[in-house]
């Protein structure tokens, strides 16, 4: 009931009560996730420790 | 797809990521720490292929696989990512937590490099989910943001770990930082539940629905495998981060000797579990 | 020794709150500053907003609670600040003070302070922005004490953290902002509601939610802030 009646306002904005389309809000999300997971996971490659906080540090 | 194999891939993904979270708290205590001798390079990369491949096959099932929604169209898809990443960001925030209360208890420079690691991580997952949550309100309420008590929430949390990880970047004493961070981070975390219901009570007044009751049993089972890709991520994330901030911490303090750092006993395992 | 002596405790939060409140009022010039740097942001707000009586009444207890977050800000900064110019704070725990006497005396020391700021805006607010108060002062009075005590526990124990680092005048606010919203949203709400009488007796949930907020931080300081400033 209550679900309902929240979501009239909604459908109502929506006009035919089901959102046509929205590929590109869709394709922007995943592209985005990927990008921030692989950009993060390239930080770590570059951060990562081994190559010369080894020996030269302190 | 049969049933046979739903179930296949309900119970193999689990079991996949749990055997991951696993592997990745003993290379966490074996390979982690500086100078340590362990080959972890192809658990790693099995790990890192494995998140990968569930990752592609989540993604295909919630772009390709799954229904559209009765009332959401098609738009719905982006909860495949984004609840997910709002999983991942919680769960790195309750082990930050823990971290934090477990540095205060016990002195140890894995608590407080774990502590590093939750935040930073549990950021990244955070910024992107809400950028995904904004993306997902501009079809759904016609704007990017509608002052949802989710959204709002999340937003201000963010704005609060952005604040532990300036605070851990202006300390320079390594000790002091691991304190004081640890009292901000505890701080920090209380204040999360707080947030939510004051946002929540402020926002009473016209409250938007923002997840979709109807669900199909093939949502449930996308959903469970992307959020077990990420978790298997989260971990390799987390592992990485870890170890960096280990050395970090070493390269910091000059006499080792001093360090509590090989402090035995299974403190770590017990916050990553 | 944990709560064995919660008389001497009680004696250690009076004697240093006396002496945090005796260096307030001998150093009354950054006082005076303080005051009129909460003035001149509540002025600024009807400038920024322009002279439409209707808005700035509507929005006068938002307001009032912004200019006190910033002022806050300046007097929580200087109460660690006065402490180290001195290394007072070693001093004072090698008397040996309890540090959560110190915690307890400082947090009081700067919930007094903006309290005395808040008594003074209210009336200047009042003849600025055209606002009528619907309810009695005893409302106002519990609405304005909740909330800076709200703002100064918690904050007590980021200046003390603060006041140690790089660029303190950054991570001050940066750490205490987003911490202090669920009690700004509060605590303006209520002196909405004050302002503006309160039919649908919400004021009750937001006397509610202020009184968590300080039991919990309240509580937070006195266990953590030991942690903070040992050595």
């Amino acid at each position: 009931m209550i679900t309902a009646l929240t979501l009239s306002p909604l459908l109502a904005q929506v006009g035919s009560g089901r959102i046509q389309g929205g590929w590109e809000y869709i394709w922007a999300a995943y592209i985005i996730a990927w990008a921030s997971l692989s950009l993060y996971a390239l930080s770590l490659w570059l951060r990562r420790p081994g190559q010369a906080s080894h020996d030269s540090k302190e | 797809m049969s049933d046979l194999l739903k179930t296949v891939l309900q119970v193999g993904s689990a079991v996949a990521a749990l055997a991951s979270v696993g592997l990745g708290v003993w290379l966490g205590v074996k390979w982690a720490p500086p100078r340590s001798r362990v080959n972890a390079r192809p658990v790693l990369l099995g790990m890192a292929a494995l998140a990968l491949a569930l990752l592609v096959l989540g993604n295909w099932m919630g772009l390709v696989w799954t229904p559209s929604e009765r009332e959401m169209g098609d738009v719905y898809r982006i909860i495949y990512v984004h609840v997910p990443a709002m999983w991942m960001a919680m769960l790195a925030l309750v082990v930050n937590f823990a971290c934090c209360v477990g540095y205060l208890l016990k002195t140890s420079w894995k608590t407080d490099a774990l502590a590093e690691a939750t935040a930073e991580v549990g950021l990244l997952f955070g910024t992107y989910g809400l950028v995904l949550g904004a993306i997902w309100g501009k079809p759904t309420w016609g704007t990017y943001w509608d002052w949802d008590p989710r959204l709002t929430a999340m937003a201000i949390m963010l704005v609060t770990y952005v604040a532990y990880m300036a605070l851990r970047r202006f300390v320079e004493d390594p000790e002091k930082r691991a304190v004081w961070s640890s009292v901000v981070g505890i701080i920090s975390f209380v204040n999360l539940p707080i947030v939510w219901f004051s946002v929540k009570w402020w926002r009473s007044l016209h409250q938007v629905q923002s997840t979709p009751k109807t669900v199909d049993p093939d949502m449930t089972l996308a959903l469970r495998v992307n959020a077990w890709a990420s978790l298997i991520l989260l971990t390799l994330f987390l592992l990485h981060r870890y170890r960096t901030a280990l050395a970090t911490r070493e390269a910091e303090v000059a006499l080792p000797e001093a360090l509590p750092t090989d402090v035995p006993g299974p403190n770590r395992a017990s916050e990553v579990a | 020794m944990r709560g064995a002596r919660p008389i001497s405790l009680l004696k250690t939060v009076g004697v240093l709150l006396a002496k945090d409140l005796l260096i307030e009022w001998r150093t009354r010039a950054r006082l005076n500053a303080l005051i009129f740097f909460a003035l001149a942001t509540l002025l600024l707000f009807s400038f920024a907003v322009g002279p439409d009586t209707k808005v700035l009444a509507r929005n006068a207890g938002g307001y009032l609670w912004l200019a006190l977050l910033f002022a806050s800000v300046l007097a929580l900064g200087e109460s660690f600040r006065v402490e180290q110019e001195n290394l007072t704070l070693d001093g004072l725990r090698l008397a040996p003070a309890d540090a959560r006497a110190i915690f307890l005396s400082k947090a009081m020391g700067n919930a007094l302070l903006l309290m005395l700021l808040g008594a003074l805006l209210i009336p200047v607010m009042v003849a600025l922005y055209g606002v009528t108060v619907t309810m009695g002062l005893g409302s106002f009075a519990a609405t304005v004490t909740l909330g800076c005590m709200a703002i100064s526990a918690p904050g007590t124990v980021y200046s003390a953290i603060a006041s140690n680092a790089r660029a303190r005048d950054v991570l001050l606010p940066l750490l205490l902002f987003p911490l202090i919203i669920p009690a700004l949203l509060a605590a303006a709400k209520a002196t909405s509601l004050v302002l503006q009488g309160d039919p649908m007796n919400q004021l009750g949930s937001w006397y509610g939610l202020l009184i968590g907020f300080n039991l919990i931080y309240w509580g937070l300081g006195f266990l953590l802030f030991p942690r903070v400033i040992e050595d």
